[in-house]
Parts: C-alpha cells; sequence; structure tokens
C-alpha cells in the first residue's frame, strides 16, 4: 500500500512541478470537452473535467461510447506503465549512457525492463491512437465535418473542440432523431391457463455501452397444450430474445406461466420442462449418436429413474425419431436431417411440456423438412406446446394453429404485431401467406414495406379493450 | 439410485421430488465424455507427439545433460520447453471449440464446476502418459538421470513428479485461455505469447536481474527448471566452459611459447582436470539450484498453487457462458 502512495505521490508531484504545460493542455482540453459536450446537449457534462472518464462523455458526444471506455482502460494502461517506469530509478544510468560517447556495451536489468515497459507502452499507445481517431471520426460525422479534421484534432484537439463548440457555422446532428415512445401499448393481460403457457412481458432491457436498450416490449399472449405455433418476424424482430424470456434463459420484466407455474420463480426445476432447440447443431461431433443422446438423457432426465428405465427411454426415443439404426454411428457422419433430428431428440427425451425449436428446417430440402415439421406436429398432439421459428413457413403453414408476429416499431423494439389462428392473421394482414406478412413487417431497407408500426398499433388497439387475451386459445 | 422404473411413471411424480444429476454424477457423465473423444477424436495423438518431442530434444542436449553445468541448464531447458508445449497443445482449444455446444448444456443443467474438474481429471491423465513417454524416450537414449533421490526416496519418481507437474501447470494455464477466448483463432493467436513469456522468463537460460528476476516467479516454467536443476545436483556438477575456451586458446603463444598448451597438459598429467572443472563449478554455483529437499518440494508446490489458480480462474471465465452472444 505504501508502496502504491509512494509512486502515486511520486508521480503527482513530477505531474505539478515538472508538467506545467500538461497541466494547462488538460485544462484546455477538459474546457473543449465541456463546451462541446453542451452544444452537444449531452447528459453528465461534468465528466469534461475528470480524467479519464471524461472519454466516456467524447465517445456519448460522437456516438461512440464504447470506443470512449475502451480508451480509458488503455489511457489506465498507458498511465500505469508510465508510473512504473517513473518508479525504477534509471535516471543515473541513462545520463552517463547520454553522456558516453563510445558504444554502450551493458545496460542494467532495471533498465532493460523500463524499455520493455516502453515497448509494451508504444503498443498500448498504437491501439490509443486508433481509438482517438475513431472518435474523432465520430466527431466530424456528427458535426457533419470533413474527415481531414482528425488530423488537426490529433494534434490541436482541445482548439479543434472549442471550435466546434463556439462556432455558429458547426451544428451537432444527434446520432438518431427523437422519436415517440413507439407505437402504442396495449395495456392488456394475458389470460392465464390452467393447462398451458401465459406470457406477459411488459418489456425486456438490456445496457449496451452503458446505455439502457429496450428489447422487446408490451407482449402478452396465452398458448394452450397442444398448439403449435409459429413464431415470424424480421430479422432483428428480437424472435430469439422472446424465446430466451419464455423459457426464462434471460428473464424480463415478465410473468410467464406455465401449466399456471412461474417459470422465473421456479426456473431451476421448471427448466427442464422446457426444451430448447438452437439453430445450429450443437453437438460433439465424434461422438455416438446413442452417447450424445444417453449424455443429454443424464443431465435432463431426473434421477428418481432406475438405469433401466433411462437406457430404455433413450432407445424409445432413438426409434421415434427414425435413429434407432444409427447408435453407433458418429454424429459427424450423420445427414443434415438426422442431426437436426438428434439435436431435437436431445431436448426431447425429457417430454418437455414446453419446446421451442429455433430454425430447425435451415439446410433440409422441402421434403425433409415437412417430415420434420410432421414430427414436431405430432410432438404437439401429444399436449405440448410447440413454438417454432422458420423462415420458410408457408411449405409447412397447415401444420401450424397459430401464428406470433413480432416487429420492430419505430423505437426498434420487437413489439407483438399479432397473435392468433392462421387464418386470421391472413385477414388482419391483407395479405395472402405468412412471408408475404413478413414482407409486410419488414424495414423498407430490408427490402420490405416497412409497416410495422402500423399493424403494432392496429394489433395494440385490436386487444387493447381486452383485460384478458387468449384468443388463440379460445379456438 | 432411482426407484421408477419407466419414463411414464415420471408423470406421476410431484416436480419438486423429481432429483437431478448434481456435480459428481455430472463429472463422470463428462469423464466418459471426453475419454470417448480420446478414441474418436485426435486427442490420442499428443501422447506419440510427445515421444517425438522427447526424442529431438535428447538427440540434441541429452549428451550433457545432468552431466556437467552448461548441459544442465542447457538440457533442463528444454526439458521445460518440453513440458510446457507439451501442456499447451493438449488443452489450448478443448474448452473454446466446443463454446456453443457448452452454453447449450449449461442451459440443460451442466454445471461448470463438474465440467472443468472433468477437464483437470482428463488432462491430468494426458499429462501423466506424456510424462511417462517422456521420461522412457530420455531413458532409451542414455540421458543420465540423478541418481540421488532428493524427496520421495526414488530417484526416477522424484523426476517424473517433476515433469508431471510442470506439463499439468502449463496444461491448467492453456485451459485456463481456451476458456477465455472465444473462438479457436484467438486461442491460437493468444497461445504464441504465452509461450514466448514462459521461456523468456524462466530465469534459468535467459539470466535476468533485479525487477525482470521478480517476474520469473510468475512464470511455470521457472519452478520447473528450478525444479529439474536441484534434483540434478547443478551446484555439484562440473563446469566445462573453462576448459573448453583454453583448449580453444591452447595455441595461443606468448613470447615463443604456449603457456595455455602447456598449463593444460600439466594438469592433465597430474590427474588435475576434472578437479579444475569441479573448482570451476563451485565458483559458478547458483543458490537458486540448491539441491534439497525444501527446495524441490518449493518448486512442486508453486507448480500446485498455480495449477489450481489456472483452474479456478477457467471456472470464473466460463461462469459467466451466458451472456455469449449469437
Amino acid at each position: 500500500m505504501d508502496l502504491l502512495i509512494n509512486m502515486a505521490t511520486t508521480s503527482i508531484q513530477t505531474e505539478v512541478t515538472q508538467n506545467w504545460s500538461k497541466i494547462f493542455f488538460f485544462v484546455l482540453e477538459c474546457v473543449g470537452i465541456y463546451f462541446l459536450s453542451r452544444k452537444a446537449e449531452a447528459k453528465k457534462k461534468w465528466m469534461a473535467f475528470v480524467p479519464f472518464i471524461r472519454y466516456v462523455l467524447v465517445g456519448r458526444i460522437a456516438d461512440r461510447e464504447k470506443e470512449g471506455r475502451v480508451l480509458i482502460g488503455l489511457r489506465v494502461l498507458d498511465w500505469s506503465m508510465s508510473l512504473a517506469m517513473d518508479f525504477i530509478d534509471v535516471a543515473d544510468e541513462v545520463n552517463s549512457i547520454l553522456e558516453t560517447t563510445g558504444p554502450v556495451t551493458v545496460i542494467s536489468s532495471d533498465l532493460k525492463l523500463v524499455f520493455l515497459l516502453a515497448a509494451m507502452d508504444l503498443a498500448v499507445w498504437i491501439a490509443i491512437i486508433v481509438y482517438w481517431i475513431r472518435l474523432y471520426l465520430g466527431i466530424c460525422k456528427r458535426f457533419k465535418a470533413r474527415n481531414l479534421w482528425v488530423v488537426v484534432m490529433i494534434f490541436l484537439e482541445p482548439l479543434v473542440f472549442l471550435l466546434f463548440a463556439l462556432h455558429k457555422r458547426y451544428v451537432y446532428y444527434p446520432a438518431e432523431e427523437k422519436v415517440a415512445d413507439g407505437a402504442r401499448v396495449s395495456g392488456a393481460r394475458a389470460k392465464v391457463l390452467a393447462e398451458g403457457l401465459t406470457v406477459d412481458i411488459t418489456d425486456r432491457t438490456v445496457k449496451d455501452s452503458g446505455k439502457e436498450k429496450r428489447l422487446l416490449k408490451d407482449i402478452h399472449l396465452s398458448i394452450p397444450r397442444g398448439h403449435m405455433v409459429l413464431l415470424l418476424g424480421g430479422s432483428g424482430a428480437g424472435k430469439t430474445t422472446f424465446l430466451n424470456a419464455v423459457t426464462g434463459y434471460e428473464p424480463a420484466n415478465a410473468q410467464v406461466l406455465l401449466d399456471g407455474k412461474d417459470i422465473y420463480k421456479e426456473y431451476e426445476k421448471m427448466k427442464f420442462d422446457v426444451g430448447f432447440v438452437p439453430q445450429q447443431d450443437l453437438m460433439r461431433g465424434n461422438d455416438t449418436v446413442y452417447r450424445t443422446l444417453s449424455d443429454a438423457g443424464a443431465l435432463r432426465l431426473p434421477d428418481n429413474m432406475n438405469g433401466l428405465a433411462r437406457k430404455k427411454r433413450v432407445r424409445d426415443v432413438l426409434e421415434s425419431f427414425g435413429l434407432a439404426m444409427l447408435g453407433d454411428t458418429l454424429v459427424d457422419k450423420l445427414s443434415g436431417g438426422q442431426r437436426k433430428r438428434l439435436s431435437i431428440a436431445m431436448e426431447f427425451i425429457s417430454d418437455p411440456g414446453l419446446f421451442i425449436l429455433d430454425e430447425p428446417d435451415s439446410g433440409l430440402d422441402g421434403v425433409v423438412a415437412r417430415g420434420l415439421f410432421e414430427k414436431l406436429r405430432s410432438i404437439a398432439d401429444e399436449g405440448r406446446i410447440v413454438i417454432v421459428i422458420t423462415h420458410t413457413p408457408d411449405r409447412v403453414i397447415d401444420l401450424f394453429d397459430d401464428v406470433i408476429v413480432l416487429a420492430k416499431d419505430v423505437d426498434r423494439t420487437g413489439r407483438l404485431a399479432y397473435y392468433g389462428p392462421i387464418r386470421e392473421a391472413e385477414e388482419f394482414f391483407e395479405k395472402d401467406g405468412m412471408e408475404q406478412i413478413l414482407l409486410a413487417i419488414n424495414q423498407k431497407e430490408e427490402g420490405g414495406e416497412g409497416r410495422a408500426n402500423e399493424f403494432v398499433a392496429k394489433y395494440a388497439q385490436l386487444i387493447s379493450g381486452e383485460t384478458t387475451m387468449g384468443k388463440a386459445g379460445e379456438n | 439410485m432411482g426407484n421408477l422404473k419407466s419414463f411414464e411413471d415420471i408423470r406421476n411424480v410431484p416436480k419438486e421430488e423429481l432429483r437431478y444429476k448434481g456435480r459428481l454424477p455430472q463429472l463422470g457423465i463428462y469423464l466418459g465424455k471426453m475419454f470417448r473423444m480420446f478414441v474418436f477424436q485426435s486427442d490420442w495423438k499428443v501422447l506419440p507427439m510427445a515421444a517425438v518431442i522427447a526424442g529431438l530434444v535428447c538427440y540434441v542436449v541429452g549428451d550433457n545433460l545432468f552431466r556437467n553445468m552448461e548441459g544442465t541448464l542447457l538440457g533442463t531447458f528444454a526439458l521445460s520447453c518440453i513440458c510446457i508445449w507439451n501442456g499447451f497443445f493438449n488443452s489450448i482449444q478443448v474448452i473454446c471449440r466446443e463454446r456453443p455446444i457448452i452454453k447449450r448444456e449449461h442451459r440443460s443443467g451442466l454445471h461448470i464446476s463438474s465440467y472443468i474438474a472433468a477437464h483437470m481429471i482428463y488432462q491430468a491423465v494426458l499429462c501423466l502418459g506424456q510424462t511417462i513417454i517422456t521420461i522412457v524416450v530420455c531413458v532409451g537414449m542414455h540421458v543420465a538421470f540423478p541418481k540421488v533421490s532428493l524427496v520421495t526416496g526414488n530417484a526416477m519418481l522424484d523426476m517424473v513428479i517433476t515433469v508431471f507437474l510442470t506439463t499439468y501447470a502449463a496444461d491448467m494455464m492453456s485451459l485456463m485461455a481456451s476458456a477465455f477466448v472465444r473462438s479457436t483463432t484467438m486461442a491460437m493467436t493468444v497461445m504464441p505469447f504465452l509461450m514466448i513469456f514462459q521461456l523468456v522468463f524462466s530465469g534459468g537460460f535467459f539470466q535476468l536481474q533485479g525487477n525482470a528476476e521478480k517476474l520469473t516467479n510468475l512464470t511455470v516454467a521457472k519452478w520447473g527448471l528450478t525444479a529439474f536443476c536441484a534434483q540434478g545436483m547443478y551446484n555439484d556438477l562440473p563446469m566445462v566452459s573453462l576448459w573448453k575456451t583454453m583448449d580453444k586458446m591452447k595455441e595461443v603463444e606468448v613470447e615463443g611459447q604456449q603457456p595455455i598448451k602447456m598449463a593444460m597438459e600439466l594438469i592433465e598429467a597430474q590427474g588435475g582436470k576434472d578437479e579444475l572443472l569441479l573448482r570451476c563449478g563451485q565458483y559458478n554455483q547458483n543458490p537458486k539450484y540448491e539441491s534439497s529437499a525444501e527446495n524441490v518440494e518449493v518448486c512442486w508446490m508453486r507448480l500446485i498453487f498455480y495449477i489450481l489458480l489456472y483452474a479456478f480462474l477457467a471456472l470464473g471465465a466460463l461462469e459467466y457462458i451466458d451472456r455469449d452472444k449469437r
């Protein structure tokens, strides 16, 4: 501790007594950032005067907060190395080397260490410069100034900041236009089902680079057992976030009930009643099919089962998914369809009440995909809830009962644009087929019609009068 | 063991009464999985690779290992390099290559501690296999292993323990790196830096002083090399550098005579060469390599400490696997 205090004291004394010019530039820089933040109407302008932290403020102004945060780390690293180099006393040796006219043959180990630290500091400084350039480019973009200003900023940052902040010619353009609070909120609540899934998501937010970002909002639906539901939505609409919230894997500000039991509150017990099949076939390719499934069973099946029952269950599931003859085959040797079936079987082995599949048909041809969805239909018919994401729904749409349509509203938050039976969905969107619906809600830059907000509002309007909603369940 | 005789019986049992596999049974599942991977995957190849590397190193530096100071320092450094190389290659990719699978399994109830413990056991077995192969190859290539035991009473067992702990500590370090990084590409980028740090800061072959010397305490290589030198009675070995230099300079003439050649002939005629070499060694002893049980035990303890530390850090890194993005 004393050592650290001594190091810090030495450093401060050195800074204060010997580096007036540094202090002058530091103050100038602080003032420059402060005025810049005023022009950008940034929050927490006081950060401009706090060493290191002020890079976050610059990052916010440049709409590159992440870079600002990395810069803090790099500058702290640089400062620590400089401090360490100051602490190693090699001044006399350096002076004697400088005074020596002949070649220097031997240098002390401490000086070598200083050189090593200097080399590492050089590496850090290269990174610092790269991140500075990124921030400066962001500043130029926000002020619609030419990128050449970056070169001037590198040498005269405080002066350029003051120029941008005080000169009327430079106007600050925020990164995102401020928008109204998205499409209207329904205010509805999902109907609680004694046998089924009840989802009441108020919202789901995450922190990204210090900013709070809302991923989902106002999603309320009830799915009875025995239903197979299509989850439809464009890229970034929040499908996976929604599924993770429903399974309790990444909880939202929500209440999710399965057969009346709160998944969030009883997650440890209930997670085995929820099967989630990821998009990729995440299995060890060099293990056999039988072992892959029996190991999955060992994790997912309760210990209350005896060994024989466990083995029988593995054999039954292999049989049920048409993999019985492939037990000794390595997973790597399976075809795409077989591998997908094994991936599904790994979750199915514990007979989950809620079965969720993320694009199970990706990479499969039409015939194989159809066979797979028919299998899922039979699983649903046995009294389970099956929710499926697929990007080619129309070829198997006859197998689904309902559709959940998620879309990005003007705030780019995932919202419920529709939930209900397939035919009613087509009427609601006035479209023929699911892929047409998808086209209607997709953003214009994605080649869609960009009508997501319209449908989100329309659906919210539709259900806003209802205190409970469970349209699909009532069919 | 469970009492339910069929899967259908589960439906009649309240969910609160269902029990799932705890950490210890999961450890068994993953150990089984890893040993199957050893057979099906290419993990087994690390064993013949250990033999090839040991053979190459013994061929180059084996003659003087544990015979004189210079050969011992060079040879034990090479021996440490073998251990670190073997350890690093055993596990640098094992976690990062199956990271999405671990995430899926974690979602299904996998305990990360069981997973790491299974890796620790599996890697320990691999390292032990490599240790035995390395020692067998060295013996086969007539490396003069020490005859005196400092700790266990069996000199060869002492050597096996040191080789094993050094390999295993390097293995755990690379397991930790594999747990921290997100891809095999990143793992293979990080590995050379870790290896260079280990070799440069081993503190034996590259002499460091002052603050730089303190950094050597952080390396597996330093403790492995120190234990090897202590077991090999480094400080009691002859030093041959002087004699070799004199031999190179024996033709030098001073006032028409060759004094160095004459001195060498005189020493040899009086049978004093060995004594001279030993005296040279005595003047170049390194207290760090003191041949004592305490010294070797300190090295072993340090290596065990690092093994546990790296495993703990790997565990900590992997506990956050759910935060991985798609």
